[in-house]
C-alpha cells in the first residue's frame, strides 16, 4: 500500500480537482455540510435549554461531545462518504468496481482516493468550531494533555466510523453480488433500478455510527478535556484505550472489506 | 510453446441465483497464440463477458484453469493488470469531469510509465487517433467518437501485451468505426498486442480478427478462421450476372454442382452456389459459354447469416 501512496495522492488530487471545476456548487454542499452541524448544535441547544443540564452535564459540555463527534464524522467521510451502501452498490451496478478490479492498485485504495467528498470538509470544520466554541463556554483550561486527549478522541472515533462503512461495504457486496446475479441472469445484463436488500437496517446503523463511536471514544477523552470525574469504576487511562478499539475496528472493517471482495470476485461462494 | 498468451482449459463458471444454478460459462477451451487477434461472439447471455472476466481477473472461476500471461487471473490480479488493457465500451476508465490530458498523466502514474517513455508513445497515440484538439477537454464533454478514441489511447498507453476489448465500435459513426478500426488493426500488426475483441459488430470481426471464437449457452461452438467457418457452415455465395437478353433461361448444367438460379427479375439472375463445391470462376466460365453477359458480380456470404445459423445449432453438411 505504501509504495502506491504517490498514485493515491494523485488520485485524491484529480477527484478533488474534478470537483473544483464547478467551485460554485463545491462552495455551496461544502457550505451546506457545515450549515447542518450549526442547526444540528442549536438544536441540541434548545433541547437542552429546558433542563438546565443532564445529569449535571451543562449544556455546552454536551455540546462538546456532540462537536468532537461531528469533527470525526466529516474526517471518516471525507474519504468514507463512498463506502455507503448505496454508493458501493452503485460502483457494482454500473460495473464502475469491475474496472477498479482492472487497475494495478489496490481496490480499496483505488475507491477511497477517487471519491474523496470535499463536502465534508464542511462538516469537519465546523464540528472544528463547535468544539472550541464548546471548550470556551465550558471554560476549559487547554493544556498539551487535553488538546491531545481531544484529537485523539476525533481520530479515533473517526477511524471506529471508517471501521464500519468498511464492514458496511464488504457486506454490500454480498447483497449487491447475489441481487446483481440474478439480474444479469433474468434481464440479460441490464441493471435494475431497485435497490438491494439493506442488511442492517437504520437503527442499527445508528447505533454502530453514533453510539458506539460517541460512548468508546468520545465520551471518556471529553471526560478528561472536560476534567470531570466519570461514573465511578471508569478509570481515566481509559481514554487511551480507544486507541487500540479503533485499530481493531478498522482491522475488522479492513477484514469484511477483503472478505466482500473475495465474495464479489468468488471466491467466498 | 513459449508464445502462448492465454490459456483457457476447461473453464467454468457457476452463478447461484434464488431461481437455482445457472452454468454461465460449461466448459470452454482454448489457447490464444501471441499476436493473435480473436473475435469472440456469441448471442446474449452466452457467457462472453463471463469469460472474459475471468480471463482479467473480476471473476473466479468454478472450475478449470485460465491463465494469461503465464499468471492466474484472479490470484495474480494487481501483477496482470499491470500487463493488460481493457477497455469495455459502455463505461469509462477516464476522469470523467478532468481533461483528458489529466487522464493520460494519471494513467502513466498508476502504470509507473516513465515520463520520457509516456510522453514520446502519447506523442504518437496522440497523432494516430488524432487526439492533440482534445486534450484540454473535460472527458464529459467528448463525443462517443472521440471519448472511444481516448479510451484505446489510455489502455494501451502502458502497452499491453494483452488487450481486452468489449464492444469498442458500439454506437460509433462509420468515420469514427474506421478510426477504431484502423487503430487496432495496426496495433497489433505493429506492436503484436494480442487482442480479444468481443462484439455484436460481425464487421468488425471479418475486417480485424483472424481468428473467430464463438460461444452459446457457455459452451464453445466454434473457433476458427473466418474460412474455416463458412467451409464447416458450408455457407453459400451468390452470383449476380445481368444477362443481355431478359427473357433468356438460365439451366444448370451438369457442371454446376448444386448451384442454383434462385431469382430472375428483367436482365438480372441470382445463382447460389457452395464455395467449397464450385468456384467462382469455374460457375462465371459455364455462364458466360452459354450467355451473353453484361455485368456481373459475387457476394460473399453473409458471416451474421452463417453465425446466427451456428446460435440455432445448424450443423454444417
Amino acid at each position: 500500500m505504501a509504495e502506491h501512496l504517490g498514485v493515491y495522492l494523485r488520485l485524491a488530487a484529480a477527484s478533488v480537482r474534478a470537483t473544483a471545476r464547478r467551485p460554485a456548487y463545491l462552495a455551496a454542499r461544502t457550505v451546506s455540510a457545515g450549515l447542518i452541524v450549526a442547526i444540528e448544535v442549536a438544536g441540541v441547544l434548545l433541547m437542552l435549554d429546558r433542563f438546565g443540564s443532564i445529569g449535571g452535564w451543562r449544556p455546552a459540555e454536551v455540546v462538546l461531545l456532540f462537536g468532537l463527534a461531528f469533527t470525526a464524522q466529516g474526517l471518516a467521510l471525507v474519504f468514507g462518504d463512498t463506502l455507503e451502501a448505496d454508493k458501493v452498490s452503485q460502483l457494482v451496478r454500473r460495473g464502475t468496481f469491475d474496472q477498479v478490479l482492472t487497475r494495478p492498485t489496490s481496490p480499496l485504495g483505488w475507491v477511497v482516493a477517487s471519491y474523496v467528498d470535499t463536502r465534508f470538509v464542511g462538516r469537519m470544520l465546523a464540528g472544528a468550531a463547535t468544539v472550541v466554541w464548546a471548550t470556551d463556554r465550558a471554560g476549559v483550561a487547554w493544556t498539551p494533555g487535553r488538546a491531545l486527549l481531544a484529537a485523539l478522541a476525533v481520530a479515533c472515533a473517526a477511524a471506529i466510523i471508517f471501521g464500519v462503512l468498511l464492514v458496511a461495504a464488504g457486506f454490500t457486496f454480498v447483497t449487491v453480488q447475489a441481487s446483481e446475479a440474478a439480474n444479469v441472469l433474468l434481464y440479460g445484463g441490464q441493471y435494475l433500478a431497485s435497490y438491494p436488500m439493506q442488511i442492517y437496517g437504520s437503527a442499527l446503523r445508528f447505533v454502530f455510527v453514533w453510539v458506539v463511536p460517541l460512548g468508546l471514544a468520545i465520551y471518556v477523552p471529553a471526560l478528561g478535556v472536560l476534567g470531570r470525574q466519570g461514573p465511578p469504576g471508569l478509570p481515566g487511562w481509559l481514554a487511551w484505550l480507544s486507541a487500540p478499539v479503533a485499530a481493531a475496528f478498522l482491522a475488522l472493517g479492513g477484514l469484511a472489506w477483503r472478505a466482500g471482495i473475495r465474495h464479489y470476485v468468488g471466491t467466498g461462494s | 510453446m513459449s508464445n502462448v498468451v492465454i490459456e483457457v482449459e476447461g473453464l467454468r463458471k457457476r452463478f447461484r441465483t434464488r431461481r437455482g444454478t445457472v452454468e454461465a460459462v460449461a466448459g470452454i477451451d482454448f489457447a490464444v497464440r501471441a499476436g493473435e487477434f480473436v473475435g469472440y461472439a456469441g448471442p446474449n447471455g452466452a457467457g462472453k463477458s463471463t469469460t472474459v472476466k475471468m480471463m482479467s481477473g473480476i471473476l473466479l472461476p468454478t472450475g478449470g484453469r485460465v491463465e494469461v500471461c503465464g499468471l492466474v487471473p484472479w490470484r495474480e490480479r494487481r501483477r496482470l493488470a499491470r500487463r493488460m488493457g481493457v477497455v469495455f465500451g459502455q463505461r469509462t476508465q477516464l476522469w470523467w469531469d478532468l481533461p483528458l490530458e489529466e487522464s493520460f498523466e494519471l494513467v502513466g502514474h498508476l502504470y509507473r510509465i516513465p515520463a520520457a517513455e509516456r510522453a514520446r508513445r502519447l506523442a504518437r497515440l496522440e497523432e494516430v487517433l488524432a487526439l492533440g484538439p482534445l486534450l484540454g477537454v473535460p472527458v464529459r464533454s467528448l463525443s462517443l467518437g472521440q471519448r472511444m478514441r481516448a479510451e484505446l489511447a489510455a489502455a494501451v498507453l502502458p502497452s499491453p501485451e494483452v488487450l481486452f476489448l468489449d464492444e469498442p465500435t458500439i454506437g460509433l459513426d462509420v468515420e469514427a468505426k474506421v478510426a477504431v478500426r484502423d487503430f487496432l488493426r495496426e496495433l497489433n500488426a505493429e506492436e503484436g498486442t494480442t487482442v480479444i475483441l468481443t462484439t455484436h459488430d460481425l464487421d468488425d470481426i471479418t475486417r480485424l480478427c483472424n481468428r473467430l471464437i464463438v460461444i452459446d449457452h457457455g459452451r464453445l461452438v466454434f473457433d476458427g478462421t473466418i474460412d474455416q467457418l463458412h467451409a464447416a457452415y458450408g455457407s453459400t455465395r451468390m452470383l449476380l450476372v445481368d444477362l443481355a437478353d431478359p427473357a433468356a433461361t438460365l439451366v444448370p448444367g451438369p457442371g454446376w454442382a448444386g448451384a442454383q438460379v434462385v431469382r430472375a427479375e428483367g436482365h438480372r439472375r441470382w445463382i447460389r452456389f457452395a464455395r467449397d463445391q464450385i468456384s467462382a470462376a469455374d460457375l462465371v466460365a459455364l455462364v458466360l459459354a452459354e450467355h451473353q453477359v453484361l455485368d456481373l458480380s459475387i457476394m460473399e456470404p453473409d458471416i451474421e447469416d452463417v453465425i446466427r445459423r451456428i446460435y440455432r445449432g445448424e450443423r454444417g453438411r
